[in-house]
């Protein structure tokens, strides 16, 4: 379950790339994938509306029954929206990832960063390969 | 594969947890896997990262002990009559099957070589934890007083955890730290150790001298080396310790 429509990068986040108000955002949100291997998510901690993201740059953490993990801003650009809901309720991103999961909005101030992302068919090729 | 073997003396929290931060940051930019082994210079608590600075209030027997705050997830540890043991790897993904199974792959050498020291102990099999994703329960303050699958169980009806690890996942490495528990601490006398659970005494260079060729072989190392921290990690890990883990912001941010 890869939707085609969204973008992908390497550390494991999917981008949705619209038009809003004469400028693109970015959602942002991590694949079923990383979902699926992260089981028993406990914890989540989200940046705040206002803070500057490079491609890349750590924006928040997440932790399963034992592991903390990063997670990757795969844009560059500022924050425009949170969904601070999600960490409270952690159990329906396995179920709902791609909508209800989306994690930040991120309005794109260097699109070159778009360049590195990946499409669907090219991302489930990485995911085959890690296994 | 060989790996890079570090042997510690006894040292305080904050200078642990930084070193094993200096080496997850040696292995994402390219630097050796690192098997590490060390000890406490006093019995210290560590809290899991997500974990309440006021929950240790819940624990009595260690409030006088000095903290510190670790970047793994997970419940606190009382580190004393202990092994603790760091492994800090490059990585190609932090979600991929190595990440996961590293935990298993661990504690299956170690009780292979408990075993064999006459100290039965399995992995606990549940495939969820038993305390800690439930949002109506509030999981136990300590780690050993916690279940999830693959921690090292014993005693009767396997009922004493007597070792347990976190990671810290970052781009491009891992960290996997974890304690084993030789004997009770009067820091916190609710926990067995081996020496109760199994009337074996194992000392920490013991078990470590036991355990390491296992435990490479789980890493699927050829062999290690013994080393030190090279000079720029000395500064890394002086830099964390200073703005990290000695600090009260790190230690108060949750």
């Amino acid at each position: 379950m890869t939707p085609k429509d969204l973008l992908y990068a390497e550390t494991h986040e999917w981008v949705r790339i619209a038009e809003e108000g004469g400028r693109k955002v970015a959602t942002v949100g991590i694949s079923d994938f990383a979902i699926q291997q992260l089981t028993d998510l406990v914890h989540m901690v989200l940046p705040k509306v206002g803070t500057q993201l490079k491609a890349g740059q750590e924006f928040g953490e997440v932790e399963s029954v034992k592991a903390v993990s990063s997670l990757y801003s795969p844009v560059t650009g500022e924050i425009v929206a949170v969904n601070s809901d999600l960490p409270n309720k952690l159990e329906s991103l396995g179920s709902d990832p791609y909508v209800g999961g989306w994690m930040i909005k991120v309005a794109i101030s260097d699109e070159s960063s778009l360049a590195k992302l990946m499409d669907a068919a090219a991302y489930e090729r990485q995911c085959a390969a890690e296994g | 594969m060989r790996l890079r073997l570090i042997v510690d003396p006894p040292a305080r929290g904050t200078w642990n947890m930084a070193v094993d931060e200096a080496l997850l940051e040696s292995a994402a930019c390219g630097g050796p896997a690192t098997l590490r082994f060390y000890q406490w210079s006093e019995p210290t608590l560590s809290l899991g990262y997500f974990q309440a600075l006021a929950d240790r209030d819940q624990h009595p027997a260690s409030r006088s002990c000095p903290l510190v705050r670790r970047a793994s997830g997970g419940g606190a540890i009382l580190h004393d009559r202990e092994l603790t043991y760091s492994i800090a790897m490059p990585l190609a993904s932090r979600f991929g099957r190595a990440a996961d199974s590293l935990y298993t792959r661990v504690h299956q050498s170690l009780l292979e070589t408990l075993a064999g020291e006459g100290v039965r102990a399995t992995l606990f099999g549940g495939t969820h934890a038993s305390h800690g994703a439930s949002a109506v329960a509030a999981p136990p303050l300590l780690c050993f007083q916690r279940r999830s699958a693959g921690d090292v169980v014993a005693g009767v009806q396997a009922a004493d955890k007597i070792a347990g690890s976190a990671q810290r996942r970052q781009r491009g490495a891992l960290l996997q730290h974890g304690s084993i528990l030789l004997a009770r601490s009067n820091r916190a006398p609710e926990l067995s150790g081996i020496a109760e659970v199994a009337g074996v005494a194992l000392s920490p260079h013991t078990l470590m001298d036991l355990w390491t060729p296992r435990l490479l072989a789980a890493l699927g190392a050829e062999g290690a080396d013994i080393s030190s921290l090279s000079a720029d990690e000395q500064k890394l890990a002086a830099g964390f310790e200073r703005d990290r883990f000695a600090s009260s912001e790190w230690e108060n941010r949750r």
